[in-house]
């Protein structure tokens, strides 16, 4: 796909283009400058380290390409290039993030400051190339950030964020930018694209292996045995261990800020943490996460017309899960419906509506909740699901026990 | 650290009494009109059996140097030979007195005392050896080389009794020299404390305990910054077999086959020592390992070991080569063009490292099982690089039988006479097979 780009007329703004999600989240990429690309192609992942590979070869972009024979090598080489300081992108997605988990839970623990996209899909079996969040949602406490787009400008903008709240001296975290397979990798917008000295003076200079290194200049053993199953072994494990947690727990202040600041410098603001719609005067709300928002805010304006009390709820930031945004949210609300993208198996419902029952403890209050699955392997989850989502959550109440989820594209 | 030197070295196991050492040196000093005896002597045994050596050592601190009133005897401080000086000697034999080796002694048709003065570094005696009883040893030069040089890891790495891990490690990080990230994957090589805390314990150079399955692409990736911002760096993995055979085989490949700028030094130990003895894709055939042990139903490993080394000549390395550690000069000599290669392509080495504890024989022998390796062809030591393909470095034309290897080895300890057998034609056929690639090597060269 190539990019149809313009002249535009806005002083925050270089130009603008019309491309698929894949596409812009490798235009943020190029406007982060990194130092080494490293790519693997996966559907529906591929066409964005083509995209990558495309502007190296042309000299768009002054990267380093690592063309590697699988996601495992993906990550490891892109480790190797963060510990001697360079910046670094990659991208995956389902098999791909299942074939990269064991340098993939690595990485939070080295503190590295990576960026990678991953673009969500779901996971085998049965064999499914398709969008699906249960990639993203079975590396969850994997210790990545994880920030999820709804738009394709939004998948722009937040790439380039990522690399801000990664390097920074609080934070030092690799994060994903999720996107949903098919519906945000491969839908075509428009998109502004910011003018790149801007995003370069937005980063700053990289930041990446202040504390942790492989350079002859100043040698460091990386990653040594703890030692021993008591005393220090284990407390050096614990120190780790909650320095990785304050960092999650600093990104939150983090991701705030810098969408602040990018809002402020470039006039798009996005939701950082959480997005409220059409919340404040509702009496019971919609939880969704991703593209599927689009169609179910359409779905909450349709009920609004209709004289119905209903608001939503968007996760953007899902990893660190913003625990207080939410419960000042919920506390807004008598019912809610939880829409997810993909399964827990281990409580017959869905992650985000799990994850929304923690949230809602915070509360000090009963709320009835309902968990509703769809989308998987593809679905279209559209306005009519919604509408349903919506009608089932309105009669909820509470009876202190846990409800089976509805499977919204059961009967497609 | 002090100077080595060059020596003559005696295996008397290997000596039959033949005397060619002693015709040979005879020739080589009446050929100048010098002497007409034999400076070295082979003699029956005192203990009764074999034989034993009556020779000048060359002693670092010679008695018969200190016993000379005339000055006629010093110790020369750049080849370490006890010299002897004519014109300054004034016969008194109290040298001869001194010397517990019988390694001066008169030489009544010539008027004065003879000893050996290692023929100036070429010595007829060694060469006269057929059985390799004598060999001229020349490995100090790697000490006076690289002695002085800083060792990149600290005291008191915990690596078992005889293993040559350590001692390979610590040679080849010293020729690599301090601008060097070393990765080194679990095994042997970080459980011995390579890994360490900053400078305090393990290596002194920046080491990063990667993953079993991923140090050749992550040593690619610090490569590439490094070549990026301009800054000569060696990246350089320490693995074990399963680092590079096993588990991190597609990752080796990998960086192979794109020839990323590094060196990959396999330490082959036939499996994996470090957890506890189990096979890998290299254990050989017949071995006893906790997995595929010994029993009524098996007998040991079922199927050959996988030849990595060969396999990495395949890809597109910028230079491949075994290695043993009982021929250290031929590996300094591989190290040194690896080292170099690795500046700008893939250089593999895979070096065997017999594992007492593992393998069931005494700490004292590795050595020697090492070089048994070399002399039955189960190890063959060659080279390639893709401008001259397959060489031998260490070609042995009259192999001992593997049976002589084997026994010095308790994994192999339960094997039948027909596994044995099926041992010796397995090495046969994995020689023959080298012959022919070195064979078509070097007519793709002469052409």
């Amino acid at each position: 796909m190539s990019v149809a780009e313009t002249e535009s007329r806005s002083s925050n703004t270089a130009r603008s283009a019309v491309c698929e999600g894949n596409e812009a989240a490798a235009i943020g990429v190029a406007l982060a400058r990194p130092d080494v690309v490293a790519v693997y192609p996966i559907t529906p992942q591929s066409s964005l380290v083509e995209h990558l590979s495309q502007m190296i070869a042309d000299g768009r972009l002054d990267a380093d390409l690592l063309n590697v024979e699988g996601e495992h090598s993906v990550l490891c080489g892109l480790q190797g290039a963060a510990l001697a300081g360079g910046r670094t992108f990659t991208a995956t997605c389902g098999p791909g993030i299942a074939f990269m988990f064991e340098p993939y839970v690595r990485t939070p623990g080295l503190r590295l400051p990576m960026v990678a996209s991953l673009v969500t899909r779901d996971m085998l079996t049965p064999q499914c190339v398709w969008g699906g969040q249960q990639d993203a949602m079975v590396v969850r406490e994997a210790g990545w950030i994880q920030m999820h787009c709804e738009t394709v400008q939004e998948i722009l903008d937040t790439t380039v964020m990522a690399y801000k709240i990664a390097e920074h001296r609080d934070v030092m975290l690799p994060v994903n930018v999720c996107h949903d397979g098919n519906y945000l990798s491969f839908g075509v917008t428009r998109v502004e694209i910011p003018d790149a000295r801007a995003a370069e003076e937005f980063l700053g200079p990289a930041s990446i292996n202040w504390h942790v290194a492989l350079d002859p200049a100043r040698p460091m053993g990386v990653d040594p045995l703890t030692g021993g199953s008591g005393g220090v072994g284990p407390k050096t494990f614990v120190r780790y261990r909650k320095g990785q947690c304050r960092g999650m727990q600093n990104a939150l202040r983090v991701i705030r800020e810098t969408h602040a600041a990018w809002g402020e410098r470039f006039g798009r603001y996005h939701a950082p943490l959480i997005e409220e719609y059409r919340l404040d005067d509702a009496k019971y709300a919609l939880i969704t996460i991703g593209s599927m928002s689009g169609a179910a805010k359409d779905a909450v304006d349709t009920a609004r017309a209709a004289g119905e009390a209903v608001g939503l709820v968007r996760v953007k930031t899902f990893r660190p899960f913003p625990v207080e945004a939410m419960t000042a949210a919920l506390a807004k609300v008598e019912r809610v419906g939880v829409i997810d993208r993909s399964v827990s198996f281990g409580w017959n419902a869905g992650p985000v509506y799990q994850e929304t029952l923690g949230a809602l403890y915070h509360t000090g209050r009963p709320v009835p909740a309902i968990s509703f699955i769809g989308g998987l392997a593809g679905a279209d989850l559209t306005a009519e699901h919604f509408a349903r989502a919506i009608a089932i959550t309105r009669e909820l109440a509470w009876d202190g026990r846990p409800r089976e989820p509805i499977w919204l594209n059961e009967n497609d | 650290m002090g100077t080595c030197f060059s020596t003559l070295q005696f295996r008397a196991n290997r000596c039959d009494g033949c005397g060619d050492c002693m015709t040979a040196c005879v020739q080589a000093k009446s050929s100048n009109g010098d002497g007409a005896q034999s400076r070295i002597r082979i003699l029956p045994a005192a203990a009764g059996t074999g034989y034993e050596l009556a020779l000048c050592r060359q002693c670092a601190d010679p008695i018969c140097v200190m016993n000379c009133p005339s000055g006629a005897l010093a110790k020369n401080g750049t080849s370490g030979i006890v010299e002897w000086e004519a014109d300054a000697c004034v016969n008194c034999l109290l040298c001869t007195a001194g010397c517990t080796y019988a390694g001066i002694v008169y030489e009544a048709d010539i008027g004065h005392v003879t000893k050996c003065d290692l023929c100036a570094g070429d010595p007829a005696c060694a060469k006269a050896c057929k059985n390799g009883a004598l060999e001229y040893r020349t490995e100090a030069r790697i000490f006076n080389a690289y002695g002085d040089k800083e060792d990149l890891f600290c005291r008191g790495l915990s690596a078992c009794h005889g293993c040559n891990s350590e001692l390979l490690i610590r040679h080849t990080m010293r020729v690599v020299g301090p601008d060097a990230v070393v990765a080194a994957p679990p095994g042997c090589i970080p459980g011995m404390g390579v890994v360490g805390f900053n400078g305090q314990t393990g290596a002194k150079v920046p080491v990063f305990h990667s993953l079993l399955t991923n140090t050749a692409t992550m040593l690619a990736g610090v490569k590439k910054q490094y070549d990026r911002v301009g800054r000569k760096v060696t990246a350089i993995a320490l693995a074990g077999d399963g680092g590079a055979a096993d588990a991190g085989f597609q990752s080796l490949s990998g960086a192979a086959e794109r020839n990323d700028p590094i060196l990959f030094v396999c330490v082959d130990n036939e499996g994996y020592m470090n957890t506890g003895m189990q096979s890998s894709g290299v254990t050989p055939y017949g071995s006893w390992t906790t997995t595929t042990p010994v029993g009524g139903a098996m007998h040991g490993k079922r199927t050959e070991a996988k030849n990595l080394p060969l396999i990495m000549t395949m890809h597109n390395c910028s230079y491949v080569a075994t290695a043993s550690t009982a021929f250290l000069e031929d590996y300094y000599a591989k190290l040194a063009k690896a080292i170099e290669a690795a500046a700008t392509g893939m250089a593999y080495l895979h070096v065997y490292a017999p594992c007492p504890t593992g393998w069931r024989f005494p700490s004292s022998m590795t050595a020697e099982v090492c070089r048994m390796q070399v002399r039955t062809n189960f190890v063959a030591l060659w080279e390639y690089d893709p401008h001259n393909g397959l060489q031998f470095t260490h070609a042995v034309d009259n192999p001992e039988p593997v049976e002589n290897y084997l026994k010095l080895v308790g994994k192999y300890r339960h094997l039948s006479g027909e596994q044995v057998a099926h041992i010796q034609r397995s090495v046969d056929d994995k020689l023959a097979y080298l012959q022919q690639l070195t064979r078509a090597d070097a007519h793709r060269r002469i052409a």
